[in-house]
């Protein structure tokens, strides 16, 4: 609980280093009379919106299904996946095969790939 | 890099980089309106800079966090999103202000309208960071801005009377126009204490990976190029009182401000003075629009540094391209450079407490700096400067909207 509360909005890493995302949410596991434990950390746009205001969140989400890449979905990286937990959260996952860079793609081939020089 | 040569960069940026079109145009609107009275919150300012960009560097050389990520995670995502929409709103501001300064001075050159230059500034500016070679443009716009030490020289030709320039650095209360005075004071307090300098500050250094070994380094850029940035400052303010104060003109656009150089340095005088308005304006604009930039990218987790290429870094590329491009449109609109900057200034000073209490509560959290915490008379005298500044503004921007000035 007390780890989790630790890397809730910290920087998340993939395995080679590169920048993922925050950790915008963590899904907890009750565990009937024991202690609730860390089951995923998410990241997500939306999940971050919510924490800020759950009509903000609506509001995000709506425009989004409108507009944006079609796998516009939050990341849930499984706790066993997370390798250390210093500066950063580094996990044991290729961030190219996640959908933590769908918005970083779609902003490059719609926008920024078809300016000249890009 | 020889430490040595990283102090004599970081010099050059402090010195070079400190006049902008916040700093240049409240203090000669300050000499001129009020002599040499207005000294004291350029030194205010200026202390409190120093304290904040010398905190930015030893966050970054001891955390190895930048300010944003620190402030997210400390603080949560909630209370980050006030910091960075306040930041963003202001800096957006600032750079609209720089891009005017740089669209003016190409005015006084040539003749054309500034509104006219603001597109090709804002593409010039965007240019320059699309080409992602920033460290080298950066740090030639630095070493151009030490021209801007003519008002150094300027203040010497026109015998400023430095015993009593050194007794306005205390505070005194105004003979006249009190409404005025305050908010020039406060304009000139958020000239000298944009958040642009110390955010920007803190992610070159984890871009230039310091350690702990730096914090001498940090200090001593910090201390002394902020202090001889502060020092050019307060010699425009003195030449616009020699220059105007003492004929009784007023400030009220940028066009009358070259005289405060034409006239003790001549033809040079104005030339120079195009020069130091342009050049100063344009590094400021690259930090800024850069700034905003990894202030968004930092907080959201995405890729960003200054040597990416745009499609290696699209998102972080988008906000600096949309906020250059909405700064030039501000522009372009007509919108008086010179009262857009004042006011930007004074917004500044409205914000520093939401921009600059964070910052102190990291610089005291062991989690963050370890012993490296501050010292009890940085925190004093931050707080102390911010507070005053924030009630100040409070009550002297709604007397200048009403004053109508």
């Amino acid at each position: 609980m007390e780890l989790g509360h630790a890397v809730l909005d910290q920087q998340v890493r993939d395995r080679k280093g590169e920048l993922m995302g925050k950790v915008d949410g963590i899904v907890l596991e009750l565990r009937g009379s024991k202690a609730p434990r860390v089951a995923r950390l998410v990241i997500g746009g939306g999940t971050a919106a919510r924490r800020i205001h759950p009509r903000f969140a609506d509001w995000l989400l709506g425009w989004r299904r409108r507009w944006g890449p079609k796998d516009d979905q939050p990341v849930e990286i499984p706790w066993s996946q997370v390798l250390k937990i210093g500066i950063d959260v580094k996990v044991d996952l290729d961030a190219e095969r996640t959908s933590a860079w769908a918005w970083e793609a779609w902003v490059r081939d719609h926008i920024i790939g078809r300016i000249p020089g890009a | 890099m020889s430490k040595l040569l990283e102090i004599a960069l970081g010099l050059v940026t402090g010195i070079g980089g400190f006049l902008e079109a916040g700093s240049l145009s409240t203090s000669a609107q300050a000499g001129a309106a009020f002599g040499f009275q207005l000294v004291w919150p350029i030194v205010l300012g200026t202390v409190c800079i120093a304290f904040l960009v010398e905190m930015g560097g030893r966050l970054a050389a001891v955390s190895r966090h930048t300010l944003p990520d620190a402030m997210r995670e400390r603080f949560g995502v909630r209370f980050f999103s006030v910091v960075l929409v306040a930041v963003v709103l202001v800096s957006f501001l600032v750079l609209a202000s720089e891009i005017g300064g740089i669209s003016l001075a190409l005015q006084l050159a040539t003749g054309i309208r500034f509104q006219w230059w603001a597109p090709v500034v804002a593409l010039a500016v965007w240019l320059l960071l699309w080409a992602h070679n920033f460290g080298l443009v950066e740090k030639g716009a630095s070493l151009l801005g030490l021209v801007t030490l003519v008002f150094v020289v300027a203040a010497f030709r026109l015998h400023v009377p430095v015993n009593e320039l050194g007794a306005h650095a205390l505070p005194s209360l105004p003979q006249h126009d009190g409404a005025r005075y305050w908010f020039m004071a406060v304009s000139i307090i958020g000239a000298s204490v944009s958040p642009y300098l110390f955010y920007f500050y803190s992610a070159g250094a984890i871009e230039d990976e310091w350690d702990e070994s730096y914090l001498g380094v940090n200090r001593v850029i910090a201390g002394i190029g902020m202090g001889f940035g502060g020092g050019i400052a307060v010699a425009v303010l003195a030449g616009a009182a020699m220059v105007f104060h003492s004929r009784g003109i007023q400030i009220d656009r940028y066009e009358q401000i070259p005289l405060l150089l034409a006239e003790p340095l001549g033809r040079w005088g104005f030339i120079l003075f195009v020069a130091s308005l342009g050049i100063a304006c344009f590094g400021a604009a690259l930090e800024i629009a850069l700034q905003i930039a990894y202030l968004v990218a930092q907080g959201f987790g995405w890729k960003w540094g200054e040597n990416l290429k745009p499609s290696e870094a699209a998102r972080f590329t988008l906000v600096y391209t949309i906020a250059i491009l909405l700064a030039g449109l501000l522009i372009f609109t007509g919108i008086d450079p010179l009262k857009l900057t004042i006011f930007s200034m004074a917004l500044t000073a409205l914000s520093l407490p939401i921009t600059v209490v964070p910052l102190l509560i990291l610089m005291n959290d062991p989690q963050y700096v370890g012993e490296h915490g501050n010292h009890w008379i940085a925190n004093a005298a931050v707080l102390f400067i911010s507070i005053v500044a924030c009630i100040v503004a409070v009550v002297a921007i709604p007397l200048q909207l009403l004053g109508g000035s």
